[in-house]
């Protein structure tokens, strides 16, 4: 039971932490994402994207991070108002935010990945699996997605107070959107 | 806690019988429940709580420890309850 309510929590804390409590704590996550995604040389360029870049500096670490969570934020919130007018930004915010958090486990595990060299990758694909690592970061970033992806889901169920096919309609689209517009957004910075 | 559903076939219940306990005068017919007496328990739980609560949903989302929107939810559960009782 205690075990239910603990995986219940993992994939909706939304239930018990909204506003600018999740805001904190999802800025926090963001931060330490920045910092040990500069030193593991791990980007988070996109809403669901992470690559492992050569030499990545503190600053577009940040950047990208900054560009991913205002994308998303704006983006839900737009759809949060083709659903419900009775809502809070703050909570879109804050819990948009807090969704971003297992992305953290991607920049911990960049620590321990060595990037197999690209230019040999494109002339012998085979030569991935030469990097354990990497195929394990990859593996690791399949669950990784999908919770980051459910803890968003929840965060705009939570937020706007609604539910069913209109919802899932509009969080699908509304992810691809923000997915897009972060891309947008990093091509323009870029 | 007063029984507002039917046992047998879940039908909403209605009042028969009022006693007076002073003069043991009986009052019969067949009269609908309030709107509030037909809500679960636990929805007028949350009624009582938010009137004490002088309606602040920050006040009750800290009292029950869960978040804003989520109280704001379980208000607005109960609103369109009474809505649809109320028709």
């Amino acid at each position: 039971m205690k075990s239910k309510n603990a995986s219940g929590f993992m994939l909706n804390p939304f239930i018990r932490i909204a506003g600018w409590q999740s805001f904190g704590l999802g800025l926090a996550f963001v931060v330490l994402m920045g910092l040990i995604g500069a030193c593991s040389n791990v980007a988070f360029d996109g809403v669901l994207d992470m690559h492992l870049i050569k030499d990545l500096t503190l600053l577009n670490s940040f950047l990208f991070l900054a560009v991913d969570v205002v994308s998303l934020v704006l983006v839900m919130w737009i759809a949060g108002l083709t659903l419900s007018r009775n809502f809070r930004f703050v909570d879109i915010l804050g819990t948009m935010t807090l969704a971003k958090a297992p992305f953290l486990i991607l920049a911990i595990a960049g620590l321990f990945t060595t990037a197999p060299d690209m230019t040999q990758v494109i002339r012998n694909p085979v030569m991935v699996f030469q990097s354990v690592s990497f195929i394990v970061l990859l593996l690791l970033s399949i669950p990784v997605i999908i919770w980051s992806v459910a803890l968003m889901y929840h965060a705009l169920k939570v937020s706007c107070g609604v539910n069913g096919n209109k919802l899932t309609i509009t969080f699908i689209v509304a992810l691809l959107v923000s997915e897009a517009v972060s891309k947008v957004l990093l091509f323009i910075l870029a | 806690m007063l029984p507002t559903y039917c046992p047998s076939c879940h039908a909403q219940l209605k009042v028969k019988c009022l006693k007076c306990e002073n003069c043991q005068t009986e009052v019969n017919g067949s009269y609908d429940l309030p709107v509030l007496a037909r809500l679960s328990s636990d929805d007028q739980q949350f009624i009582l709580r938010f009137v004490k609560n002088s309606g602040s949903l920050k006040e009750m989302a800290s009292e029950m420890k869960l978040s804003y929107p989520t109280v704001r939810n379980l208000l607005n559960e109960i609103i369109n309850k009474i809505d649809t009782y109320e028709k």
